[in-house]
C-alpha cells in the first residue's frame, strides 16, 4: 500500500537516516519478539494448567490402578495390597487438586518436574531427558527428509504441470497422504516384515540393541538407526505427500507471478530462477505448515511408538497414561506444549527472516 | 443555486497501521447539491473513494459531521435511518469485484426489492427487474436476467451494477470511478447513460474519478472538487474552473491533459513541479501540503499555515472556492527559484 | 413488447404445479451436470465411484449377509479362500460329491466346529458321528475321525480346508501319513461357502465382518466431522464478522486449542470419560477438531466481508443475515464442502488411533475393533492370519484414499487457479 522506501530518499544526510530506519525497525522487531515470547508462555501455562485438571479427573489415580494390579496377581486383601502400595508412592490421593496444582506450580518454577509417582525416585525431568531425544529424533529426521523430498517432488510437479509425472505423482501424493500413518506402520510391518521377512520385527524393540554401548561407534550409531527406521520411514511417508500437493500449488501461483516472467526475460538461468525466485517463494508458506506438523507428528508419535515399540516420548506418555502417573504425564503434555508453541513462535520469527515485507512492518 | 442535499462539515478520517494513525482526509468541507453533477478528481491517495464511502455511510468519520437532507445521519434512527441508508448509493470501480458471482442477475437486484418490500410475489419483482434493466440500456433483457455475472462483459456487469444501485430509488449516487476498469470504447455510452437517469429519475451524482479530462467532460454543466492528499483544494463551477483555474494544482492537472489538437497541446505550456514524489500520508509536510511540489511556493507562507478553503477576496465575480493562501490573498503568482 | 411476453411466460412458471415439477428436474440436471464433470477428474473419478462403492458395502450390504458371529473352533486363522470340504475314501472318490449323495450314509464332523450346523439340513437322511475336539485345530477328534475314514469305519467327514493342508498334507506322524495318503481324497472341495477374506481368531468369517464394522466407523467419523466443520464455521464467521472482543477471545481459545498435542489430549479424554458409544467418540472428536479449520474459514469471511459486492449488500441496507448467508456463505461453500471431507478423514484417523491403542469403546465391532483385536491377538506374525488386520486395515487405507481423491477433485473443480493450471 504505502511505499516502504522513500524516506530514504527524502533525508538530507542518508547515511543517518538508514541507521535511523534500522533502529527503528530493530525496535519494532524487538517489541514483537517480546510479545510473541510473552504469548508463548502464558500459552503453554493456559494449556498445562488445563491439562492438569483434566489428567486429576481421569477415573482412577495411580495407587488404585496399581492396588487392582496386585489383587489380580497376588490375591491378597484389599487393605493389605492399598497400604503397600501407598506406602511405596509420594502421593497423597486425599490431597486436594488446588494444593497439587499450587505444589507443582512452585516446582516448576524452579524447573522442577517432580518425582514420578510410580517409581519414587526417578525425576520426571531425568525420565524424559532419557527419552525425548529419540522422539525427536525420529520425528526430526522423519519430517526432515519428507520436508525435502517434498519440496523436490512438489516443484517438479509444478514445472512439468499436465505432464504424465505430474499425474503419476498426484495420485502417488494423493494415496499416500489419505493412509493413517499408523496404518503404514502396520502395512509396513505386516508386508516387509512378515510376509517377505526383510527384518525382523521383534529384534527392533526399544531404540537401541541391548549389546551396544552408547557412544559415538559404528554399532551403537547403526543399531540406533535400524531401530529408528521404520518409525523415519512411516512418518516420511505418511507427510510427503502433503508437502508434494502443496508445493506445488505454492508454485504454481508463484509461477504466475510477475517477477518469474520477468526473470525470465532478463534471460537469467533456470537454476537461478528455480532457487532464488520461485523456489523460496514458493516455500514462505510451507514453513508455517511444518511448525503445525511438528505438533502434529509429534502427538501421533503416541500410536506410532506403540506399533514400532519404539522407546521415545509417545512411549514413555502411554504408559503413564496406563499407570495414572500423574507427575510423569504432566511433564511428557509440558515438553509437547512447549514444543509445540517454540515451534511456532520461531515460524513467526523465521517467517520474518525469510519475508522481508514481514519485517519491516513487524506484522504479523 | 438549489439546496444542498448532502453536507460534509470538517470530515477527518484516519486509518491504524502499525499502531500509527494514518490522516487519508483532512478537514474536508463540502456540500453536494440537489440534482447536479459533482465530480472529484484527484490522483490515487487522495482520499477520494475514501470521501465516496463515508457519502455513502459505509464509513463513519473519525471526527466531523455529516448531512443528509438537513439532518446529521449521526442523529438518525428507525425508518429515516433506512431512508437514508437507501437514498445514497455507490457503484463501485471494480465490475469483477461488485457483483457476487453466485447469484444471477435477477437474483442480486431482486433481494433488494423483497427486501425494502417493494415488491410482492416473485412475478412483480420480475417485471420491476425488467424495467431496471431496461433503464441502464441492457436490452434484450430475456438474454441477460437470468445470466450469472461471469457470462457478462465488463460493460454490461457495470450497467447491472448501476441498476442495482437504482432498485433502491436513491436520491444520490456516488459513482466511485465507475467506468475506469471498462473499455475505453463504451465508457462514453456508460457515462451518456448516467447522465440520462440524472434527468429521468432525479438523482443527484457524485462522480469519482482520477481523470480531470473525464470530469471536465461529464461535469461541464456540474461542479468539480479537486482533492489532494486528503484535502479538498479548489471546488466550482466546472466551465469556470476550467477556464480560469486558480489553485497551482488545478493549473499542473489541466496543464497536462492533451488537447485533441496537437498544434494546442503543443503550444501549451507544460508546467514543471519541483519534485515528482507525491509524500507519504505518513510523513505528511507542514504547512499546505502540496508546497514542497508547488511551481509558485512562498517560502515562510506556505510551509507554515495550513491554507482553507475559501473565495480569493479581490475576485468577486468569482464562485469557486480555493485553499491556497497566496490565491486568497489576491498575490500574483511568482515561480519559485531556490 | 417483449416485456409483456415475458412478463406472461413468468406469470406461467409460477403456477405451484410448474415449480414443484422443476424441483426433481433440476435436481437430476444439477446431479447429471455433476457426475458429467467429476468423471472428466480421473483420480476423483475413481475416488467417487469407491466412495459409492463404500456406501454400497456398509450400508446396503449388511442387509443381506449377516454377521457372523459363531465360533468354529477347527476353523481359526484361516487364510483367504479357505471353506468346508468333503472328504471321503479313495473308493468312493466318484460316489460320494454333495451331502445329499450320501443319504443313509455315516458323516463324521468334529464338535465345537462349523461342521454341525453345515449338516444340520440332512440330519434326517443321514447319520452323524461326532468326534470329540480338543483344543488345537489338528487336534485328536480330528484325527480320530480321520482314521475311521481311511478304514472306512465311516463313509465321509466335513474337514475345513486349512486342517486338510495341516492335517493331510503336512501330517508329521510318518504312520497316520501313510495311512492317509493311501485312503483319504476331498472329492468335493468347495462343500462349504467360501471366506473370501479367510476367517478369524475365533473361526469366524472376517468378510462379513468388514460388510459390518464400517457402518458406524463412517458414521462416527462424519458424526465428528459435522461437529468440527460446524463449529469451525460458527465461530470462525462470528469472529470475522462481529470482531472486537468476540474475535479476540475465539481466536484466543482456537490458539489454545491449538497449542494442545491434539492426540495425547484424545488419549488422557478417552480415558476420562469412559463411555460406551461409539458415537460419542465422534462427538468428541468433532469438539476438539474445529481450530484449524476455524482459523482458515475467519480468514475467509475476512477477506470476502471486504469484497465490494458485501459493501453494496450493505450500502442497499441489505443486513446483516443476508450478508453472511446469501453474499458471503454461497462464495466459500465450496471451501467449506472440501474441508468437511477432510475432517471425516481426520475424525476416522482419530478415532481407530484411539481403538488401536485400546482407548476407545470396543462395544461395537467396527474395523477398527477388528485391527485392534488383531493386533493384540498376534495374527500379525501368523501368515495365515495376518488377513484379520490387513483387511481392515485395508478397508480403512482405501475409504480414506477415496475420500481424498474425491475432495483433491472438488477442489480442482471448484478453484479456477488449479483449474486453469490443470486444463
Amino acid at each position: 500500500m504505502v511505499s516502504q522506501t522513500s524516506p530514504m530518499l527524502e533525508d538530507a544526510k542518508p547515511e543517518s537516516a538508514t541507521e535511523r530506519i534500522i533502529e527503528r525497525a530493530m525496535k519494532i522487531y524487538q517489541n514483537y519478539i517480546l510479545r510473541v515470547l510473552l504469548q508463548a508462555v502464558l500459552t503453554v501455562w493456559a494449556v498445562t494448567s488445563f491439562t492438569f485438571i483434566l489428567i486429576r479427573l481421569m477415573p482412577g489415580n495411580p495407587i488404585d490402578v496399581l492396588v487392582e494390579q496386585i489383587l489380580v496377581q497376588e490375591g491378597i486383601s484389599y487393605e493389605e495390597a492399598y497400604a503397600r502400595v501407598a506406602s511405596s508412592f509420594q502421593f497423597d490421593p486425599d490431597a486436594s487438586t488446588l494444593d497439587q496444582y499450587l505444589d507443582w506450580l512452585g516446582d516448576l518454577i524452579r524447573f522442577d518436574l517432580g518425582e514420578s509417582i510410580t517409581s519414587p525416585g526417578t525425576k520426571v525431568i531425568d525420565e524424559i531427558a532419557r527419552f525425548l531425544p529419540w522422539t525427536v529424533f525420529a520425528v526430526g529426521a522423519g519430517l526432515l527428509i519428507s520436508f525435502i523430498l517434498g519440496i523436490v517432488l512438489g516443484m517438479a510437479m509444478a514445472y512439468y504441470r499436465n505432464s504424465p509425472l505430474d499425474h503419476l505423482l498426484s495420485l502417488f501424493a494423493s494415496f499416500i497422504t489419505g493412509i493413517p500413518n499408523y496404518i503404514w506402520g502396520l502395512l509396513i510391518v505386516i508386508i516387509l516384515g512378515i510376509q517377505f521377512g526383510l527384518f525382523n520385527v521383534g529384534q527392533l524393540r526399544g531404540t537401541y540393541a541391548s549389546d551396544v554401548e552408547i557412544g559415538f561407534n559404528y554399532p551403537f550409531i547403526s543399531s540406533a538407526l535400524a531401530h529408528a527406521a521404520l518409525p523415519i520411514i512411516t512418518y516420511v511417508i505418511s507427510t510427503l505427500g502433503g508437502w508434494m500437493l502443496n508445493m506445488k500449488s505454492s508454485t504454481m501461483s508463484v509461477l504466475n507471478e510477475d517477477y518469474v516472467n520477468v526473470a525470465e526475460a532478463r534471460g537469467l538461468r533456470d537454476s537461478r530462477i528455480i532457487s532464488a525466485y520461485v523456489g523460496r517463494n514458493a516455500m514462505l508458506p510451507l514453513f508455517t505448515q511444518l511448525t503445525i506438523s511438528i505438533g502434529f507428528v509429534l502427538g501421533s508419535g503416541v500410536v506410532i511408538e506403540e506399533i514400532f515399540v519404539y522407546w521415545g516420548l509417545g512411549h514413555y506418555l502411554f504408559a503413564s497414561i496406563t499407570t495414572r502417573d500423574y507427575t510423569s504425564m504432566q511433564g511428557v503434555f509440558l515438553i509437547l506444549t512447549m514444543t509445540v508453541v517454540m515451534a511456532n513462535v520461531l515460524a513467526d520469527l523465521g517467517y520474518g527472516l525469510l519475508d522481508p515485507r514481514v519485517r519491516v512492518s513487524g506484522e504479523k | 443555486m438549489s439546496e444542498p442535499i448532502m453536507q460534509l462539515e470538517s470530515i477527518y478520517r484516519s486509518f491504524k497501521k502499525d499502531r500509527t494513525d494514518i490522516p487519508v482526509l483532512q478537514d474536508v468541507n463540502f456540500a453536494v447539491n440537489n440534482l447536479e453533477f459533482l465530480c472529484l478528481v484527484g490522483e490515487s491517495g487522495c482520499g477520494k473513494t475514501t470521501t465516496g464511502k463515508i457519502l455513502a455511510g459505509l464509513l463513519p468519520p473519525s471526527s466531523g459531521k455529516i448531512y443528509f437532507e438537513g439532518q446529521d445521519i449521526t442523529t438518525l434512527r428507525g425508518s429515516a435511518r433506512n431512508h437514508y441508508r437507501r437514498s445514497v448509493q455507490i457503484i463501485h470501480q471494480d465490475p469483477y469485484a461488485s457483483l457476487n458471482p453466485t447469484h444471477t442477475i435477477y437474483e442480486m437486484l431482486s433481494f433488494p426489492l423483497f427486501h425494502h418490500k417493494f415488491v410482492r410475489g416473485k412475478h412483480q419483482a420480475r417485471e420491476r427487474v425488467w424495467e431496471l434493466l431496461e433503464l441502464v440500456d441492457l436490452t434484450p433483457v430475456e438474454d441477460v436476467i437470468d445470466k450469472y455475472p461471469y457470462q457478462l462483459s465488463g460493460g454490461q456487469r457495470q450497467r447491472v451494477s448501476i441498476a442495482r444501485a437504482l432498485t433502491t430509488n436513491p436520491s444520490v449516487i456516488v459513482a466511485d470511478e465507475s467506468v475506469s476498469m471498462v473499455d475505453v470504447s463504451i465508457r462514453i455510452g456508460l457515462l451518456q447513460m448516467m447522465m440520462n437517469l440524472r434527468d429521468e429519475l432525479d438523482v443527484t451524482i457524485v462522480f469519482i474519478t482520477h481523470d480531470l479530462a473525464l470530469a471536465k467532460y461529464f461535469a461541464w454543466e456540474g461542479r468539480i472538487g479537486v482533492m489532494y492528499l486528503g484535502r479538498l483544494v479548489e471546488i466550482g463551477k466546472t466551465q469556470e474552473l476550467i477556464a480560469t483555474p486558480r489553485h497551482p494544482y488545478t493549473k499542473v492537472l489541466l496543464s497536462a491533459i492533451p488537447e485533441p489538437d496537437p498544434e494546442k497541446t503543443r503550444a501549451k505550456r507544460h508546467i514543471q513541479l519541483r519534485s515528482e514524489d507525491i509524500p507519504r500520508l505518513t510523513e505528511l509536510p507542514d504547512g499546505c501540503t502540496f508546497h514542497p511540489r508547488c511551481p509558485w511556493y512562498v517560502e515562510g507562507v506556505c510551509d507554515v499555515d495550513v491554507p482553507r478553503l475559501g473565495i480569493p477576496a479581490n475576485d468577486s465575480n468569482n464562485t469557486v472556492e480555493v485553499a491556497c493562501i497566496p490565491v486568497q490573498r489576491g498575490e500574483e503568482l511568482r515561480l519559485y527559484e531556490s | 413488447m417483449t416485456r409483456k411476453q415475458k412478463t406472461s411466460d413468468t406469470l406461467a412458471n409460477d403456477s405451484l404445479t410448474a415449480i414443484i415439477l422443476e424441483i426433481p428436474l433440476n435436481l437430476a440436471k444439477a446431479i447429471w451436470g455433476f457426475l458429467v464433470k467429476i468423471s472428466k477428474n480421473r483420480s476423483g473419478f475413481i475416488g467417487f465411484l469407491g466412495l459409492v462403492a463404500y456406501f454400497i458395502l456398509t450400508f446396503i450390504l449388511p442387509s443381506f449377509i449377516p454377521f457372523d458371529d459363531e465360533a468354529n473352533l477347527d476353523e481359526i486363522t484361516g487364510p483367504p479362500g479357505s471353506r468346508i470340504q468333503l472328504a471321503v475314501h479313495v473308493d468312493n472318490a466318484d460316489v460320494y460329491q454333495s451331502l445329499e449323495d450320501l443319504e443313509g450314509r455315516v458323516v463324521g464332523v468334529v464338535t465345537q466346529t462349523g461342521g454341525p450346523s453345515f449338516i444340520a439340513p440332512y440330519e434326517d437322511t443321514l447319520t452323524v458321528e461326532e468326534f470329540r475336539w480338543s483344543s488345537r485345530r489338528t487336534g485328536p477328534g480330528i484325527q480320530a475321525a480321520l482314521t475311521a475314514l481311511a478304514n472306512q469305519e465311516i463313509d465321509a467327514m466335513l474337514i475345513f480346508s486349512k486342517s486338510v493342508d495341516e492335517v493331510i498334507t503336512n501330517q508329521e506322524d510318518p504312520d497316520l501319513k501313510a495311512l492317509f495318503d493311501a485312503n483319504i481324497v476331498i472329492s468335493n472341495p468347495t462343500l462349504g461357502p467360501r471366506h473370501w477374506l479367510g476367517s478369524d481368531t475365533q473361526g469366524r468369517d472376517i468378510g462379513s465382518h468388514i460388510v459390518h464394522g464400517g457402518r458406524i466407523l463412517i458414521l462416527t467419523a462424519v458424526l465428528g466431522g459435522v461437529i468440527s466443520t460446524g463449529i469451525a464455521l460458527v465461530f470462525g464467521s462470528l469472529g470475522a464478522l462481529l470482531g472486537g472482543t468476540v474475535d479476540n477471545v475465539l481466536t484466543a481459545l482456537t490458539n489454545l486449542i491449538l497449542a494442545i498435542p491434539r492426540f495425547p489430549l484424545l488419549v488422557v479424554l478417552a480415558g476420562l470419560i469412559s463411555f460406551n458409544n461409539t458415537l460419542f467418540l465422534g462427538v468428541l472428536i468433532g469438539v476438539l477438531g474445529w481450530p484449524a479449520l476455524m482459523r482458515a474459514i475467519r480468514a475467509q469471511v475476512l477477506s470476502l466481508r471486504e469484497r465490494d459486492f458485501v459493501e453494496a449488500a450493505q450500502s442497499l441496507g441489505l443486513g446483516m443475515p443476508h450478508i453472511m448467508f446469501r453474499e458471503i456463505l454461497p462464495n466459500m461453500i465450496s471451501f467449506v464442502i472440501i474441508n468437511f471431507i477432510f475432517s471425516i478423514t481426520f475424525a476416522m484417523y482419530e478415532q481407530i488411533g484411539l481403538v488401536v491403542l485400546g482407548l476407545a469403546p470396543i462395544s461395537d465391532y467396527t474395523w477398527g475393533v477388528m485391527l485392534y483385536f488383531g493386533r493384540t491377538r498376534g495374527t500379525l506374525f501368523n501368515s495365515d492370519g495376518a488377513s484379520m488386520a490387513l483387511s481392515p486395515v485395508m478397508a480403512i487405507a482405501l475409504f480414506q484414499v477415496c475420500l481424498v481423491l474425491f475432495a483433491r477433485a472438488l477442489e480442482e473443480l471448484f478453484d479456477p487457479r488449479l483449474r486453469s493450471g490443470l486444463v
